[in-house]
């Protein structure tokens, strides 16, 4: 057990390699390490350790119903702050959203989009609280959401051009003879490529969001070792990190939105593009 | 006299690596917004749609440097 002097002292986390023993980036503290660090050995707080992401995700879902179901309450004509707050935010990604699927496909796929785009902006913003992190600072939390658009999309391509029609746009679609010949190109190349799509989604949340925790560590650390100069053994420090701050807020926004926006392209992707083609004539008609 | 480290994150390498690679996003990422601009000047009323298509374009560029400083987090 440490004395609370230590506890004190730790005000920059250390991310140990638990298999190699080298040290790793300093971190920003969070509640769930700071406890595991005072009591080492204790059983409940190993375990917490353990799942620290999975109860920062929990905590996110909580705060995300709080808010949205205080916002939807009483809904009525004239909203109130929150009401209107959450109106912005949804109609924002709504308008996106349309714009690329068309409003009818749109309203059909907006509940997974919409609810990915929240849930990834609460947990990116999550980091910022004082004594949390970000569950998305991890592989594996951005992994699971990669995977969660891997399945959807590729259910909705099942669903929307049937099997048969499924494959043949994997093949690229083949009409003409040069098609079928290229079929040997076209299989592989776009396999691995609806592999590749989410694994890039993932890396990019993923080291996003890790770097961003990275900064705040590393200039926590700076400005501690500054006033460490003058007063030795102290737990403030100059607020180096506060200009990241306002990175940090800006970039979890954009990628919680670029997530979101690349799943909607994804799914525009594998839904069948031919009525979009007799729509396209049909105003070019109008128009000539 | 100690042995010389042969993992590839211990050398010098990999940070000529991710240096490398921030050029380039940065040699991208400067493209796109002054296209940018210049399509915002010629249409002032359009700024609003442009500005999120740059923005959306300008977090796409920046994944293939972030890509190249994940592999310093998995060593």
């Amino acid at each position: 057990m440490h004395s609370l002097q230590d506890i004190l002292h730790l005000h920059v986390v250390q991310a140990s390699d638990a298999d190699s023993g080298k040290s790793g980036p300093p971190l920003p503290p969070d509640i769930i390490s700071m406890i595991h660090h005072w009591g080492e050995g204790i059983w409940l707080f190993e375990r917490m350790y353990d799942f620290k992401y999975q109860i920062y995700i929990l905590i996110t879902i909580g705060l995300i119903y709080l808010v949205f179901s205080r916002a939807g309450r009483n809904a009525s004509i004239r909203p109130g702050r929150l009401q209107a707050l959450a109106e912005l935010l949804i109609e924002a990604v709504y308008g996106i959203v349309e714009g690329i699927l068309g409003p009818k496909d749109a309203r059909r796929y907006f509940p997974f989009l919409g609810t990915l785009f929240i849930f990834i902006l609460f947990m990116n913003f999550l980091g910022l609280v004082p004594l949390m992190a970000s569950p998305t600072a991890n592989i594996l939390v951005t992994g699971s959401l990669a995977i969660c658009v891997f399945l959807y999309v590729q259910y909705t391509g099942l669903v929307r051009q049937g099997v048969k029609g499924y494959f043949f746009h994997l093949m690229g679609e083949p009409r003409d003879p040069v098609g079928w010949a290229l079929v040997p190109l076209f299989l592989p190349l776009h396999i691995l490529e609806e592999l590749i799509k989410p694994l890039s989604l993932a890396c990019r949340l993923y080291g996003n969001v890790y770097g961003k925790e990275i900064l705040l560590g590393v200039l926590l650390l700076l400005g501690i070792w500054m006033v460490q100069g003058f007063i030795p053994g102290t737990f403030i420090g100059v607020p180096l990190h506060f200009p990241a701050m306002f990175l940090a807020i800006l970039l979890g926004a954009i990628q919680a939105l670029v997530f979101t926006l690349l799943a909607t392209v994804y799914i525009s992707l594998v839904l069948p593009h031919d009525d979009h083609h007799g729509e396209e004539h049909g105003a070019d008609g109008a128009a000539h | 006299m100690e042995p010389v480290s042969t993992l590839l994150s211990d050398s010098a390498a990999y940070h000529l690596g991710l240096g490398i690679a921030a050029v380039g996003a940065a040699m991208g990422l400067g493209w796109s917004v002054s296209k940018a601009m210049e399509a915002m000047a010629r249409q002032p009323e359009a700024a609003g749609r442009i500005q999120t298509a740059m923005i959306i374009g300008c977090a796409f560029i920046e994944a293939l440097a972030i890509y190249a400083l994940i592999s310093s987090f998995i060593r």
